[in-house]
């Protein structure tokens, strides 16, 4: 039994890099603690000698490997067309290590 | 008139020259234009595009060219499948003015076939939820009583085909997602086998589930679609590498003598006007022949459990690529890169893909790893195998598609109440089985019910054939709701 609290949806937000307030937390830890208890329902299914599922057309046909080969994909302009903001042909994104003069601001 | 016959017709039609494919568009996009305010079921339309499409056709028809297999029928797509140069937002925030660079693989086989796009339909937000009220941008309908949702997550797609904007359209099953709004509008829904339509282009939520599947108003129109859209992709590594299957030969072959598989335990919840729809459903197949036997698939009952494991293990994985760097949306506030991460996320994505997000995160993290996530995968081989035993003994099984019709909207409050209206269709998904939603009749107060076919792994053609016995037989698809009949 998983033990639920805020700390631990703290933890979450931060490994799914995702800013939550206090009030989702809130939301989220009872949300998160029922979903969980419902899925622990899966306990009362023996499954000591069982393989997990990990493909499920296996029987069907294994994964094939494709060819290590370049190809032609989307452009640099194609692909620029998307990017929140741009700078000399490539994406720009703000500063990621820390400068003695002041960085200007993005 | 045109838009009470199938598609199938329609591209029948254009070919012997009775009408254009650019009257076909148009009469849709008049019939988009007066009830759409009703509904809700776009997300955005594709005029321009579509036009071009129909005037190609229509110049290919006057120059005696050969049109394509689909050439005429119009198409809706649900807005998580790329179509090149249109927006796709997967109906979150955090894609709101993302436009789509190339297409997906079922859209280009389609259009090679002279389909026409005309948009691109709401949905729950990244396919997440049963009702399209996830939705980052606004609530669709159900055009028999708009009320009610539509069902989820393809509801645009399904209230759609059901108002007759569209004869057909695209959406995606990961859970339920095409065949339960199918049902909820009184339209038929086919979920392929996994890996028999190409992934490639659908934005992943579970990518061990989802698969692409086409709505439509008549069963032809899907094993028309299947025929097009069913083949080995080598941009998908988990594409069937087979060609193509005959679907629409196989419509008129009499079902008598096939066995069909009930499993009547599992359904012992089912409240009593479902039930009573689904025993007369069983009964018409049995008048058509069918033998009817009990199959044990009690294991089902954890079907639920593990699919919201490992849906959400996967879904945090794949919306990991979501991070406001490279496309889709990017905080304001954000000044450090870390910020932008951490409050584009907060920003873009709604609060059900936040929950799927952080429950994902959790079933995957150290510590729990085990104990969730391989504990459901483990499950998951058992659904498999009972699934394989059963067949075994039947052809075919028979379940409703949903314990329930169509629901008010706003009416289900609680997310795992919510999960629950995916208790017959999730199974499927798990095993990578194809399933097929079709018209099974009403409640009383003139709400659509499906009847749920199911086969083994690469059965697609037998599943989508007995479904066409079975309409041809009851005949409920001929129903229009009465807002949308002209």
């Amino acid at each position: 039994m998983a033990q639920l609290d805020k700390k631990m949806i703290k933890y979450l937000a931060a490994l799914s890099r995702i800013a939550v307030n206090e009030e989702e937390e809130e939301s989220l830890l009872k949300d998160l603690k029922k979903i969980i208890n419902y899925v622990e329902q899966l306990n009362e299914v023996d499954t000591s000698n069982v393989a997990p599922c990990t493909y499920v057309t296996q029987s069907v046909d294994k994964t094939p490997l494709r060819k290590d080969t370049v190809e032609k994909t989307l452009t640099r302009e194609t692909f620029l067309k998307g990017a929140p903001q741009q700078i000399a042909g490539m994406v720009r994104v703000p500063p990621v290590m820390k400068q003695e003069t002041k960085q200007e601001s993005l | 008139m045109n838009h009470k016959l199938s598609a199938t017709q329609q591209h029948k039609s254009l070919v012997d020259g009775k009408i254009s494919a650019q009257e076909i568009l148009s009469q849709y996009l008049q019939r988009i234009e007066r009830h759409e305010g009703k509904l809700d079921a776009f997300l955005s339309l594709c005029q321009e595009r579509a036009q071009k499409q129909a005037q190609a056709l229509d110049e290919k028809r006057k120059n005696k060219q050969p049109l394509g297999k689909l050439a005429g029928i119009v198409v809706a797509v649900k807005d998580n499948i790329n179509v090149q140069e249109t927006a796709t937002t997967c109906a979150s925030k955090i894609l709101k003015n993302y436009v789509s660079p190339y297409s997906a693989t079922a859209i280009r086989l389609i259009e090679e076939e002279g389909a026409i796009i005309i948009g691109k339909t709401n949905c729950d937000e990244f396919a997440m939820g049963s009702s399209t009220e996830n939705s980052g941008y606004k609530l669709s309908r159900n055009p028999w009583n708009l009320t009610c949702t539509p069902g989820g997550s393809s509801g645009g797609s399904a209230a759609s085909v059901a108002a007759r904007l569209s004869p057909v359209a695209l959406g995606s099953d990961t859970g339920g997602s095409v065949r339960q709004p199918g049902a909820l509008c009184g339209i038929s829904a086919f979920k392929p086998t996994y890996g028999r339509i190409s992934r490639y282009g659908l934005v992943a939520y579970g990518s061990s589930l989802d698969q692409i599947g086409p709505l439509a108003t008549h069963v032809e129109d899907i094993a028309l679609m299947m025929e097009v859209m069913g083949r080995h992709c080598e941009k998908d590594s988990t594409s069937i590498p087979k060609g193509p299957d005959d679907y629409t030969s196989l419509l008129n072959k009499p079902i008598k003598g096939m066995k069909i598989g009930v499993p009547w335990q599992f359904l012992q919840d089912l409240q009593p006007e479902p039930k009573k729809n689904f025993d007369e459903a069983i009964k018409a197949l049995e008048s058509l022949g069918c033998k009817i036997q009990e199959v044990d698939l009690s294991i089902l009952k954890y079907s639920l459990p593990a699919y919201y494991i490992i849906a959400t293990a996967e879904a945090s994985t794949n919306l990991a690529r979501f991070d406001g760097i490279r496309y889709g949306l990017r905080s304001n506030a954000a000044k450090t890169l870390d910020e932008v991460y951490d409050l584009s996320r907060e920003e873009g994505f709604g609060a059900e893909v936040k929950r799927r997000i952080l429950l994902g995160t959790f079933v995957l993290s150290a510590g729990y790893q085990d104990a969730y996530y391989r504990k459901a995968q483990k499950v998951r081989q058992l659904i498999l195998q009972k699934y394989q035993e059963a067949f075994g003994a039947c052809d075919l099984i028979a379940t409703p598609v949903a314990p329930n019709p169509a629901f008010e909207l706003g009416s289900i409050k609680d997310p795992l109440q919510m999960y629950l209206e995916d208790i017959y269709t999730i199974g499927l998904n798990l095993a990578g089985l194809p399933g097929i939603s079709v018209p099974s009749g009403f409640t009383k107060d003139k709400k659509p019910l499906g009847l749920q076919l199911i086969g083994p792994q690469l059965s697609d053609p037998l599943v989508v054939q007995a479904a066409y016995a079975y309409q041809e037989a009851t005949k409920f698809h001929n129903e229009i709701p009465e807002a949308f009949k002209e």
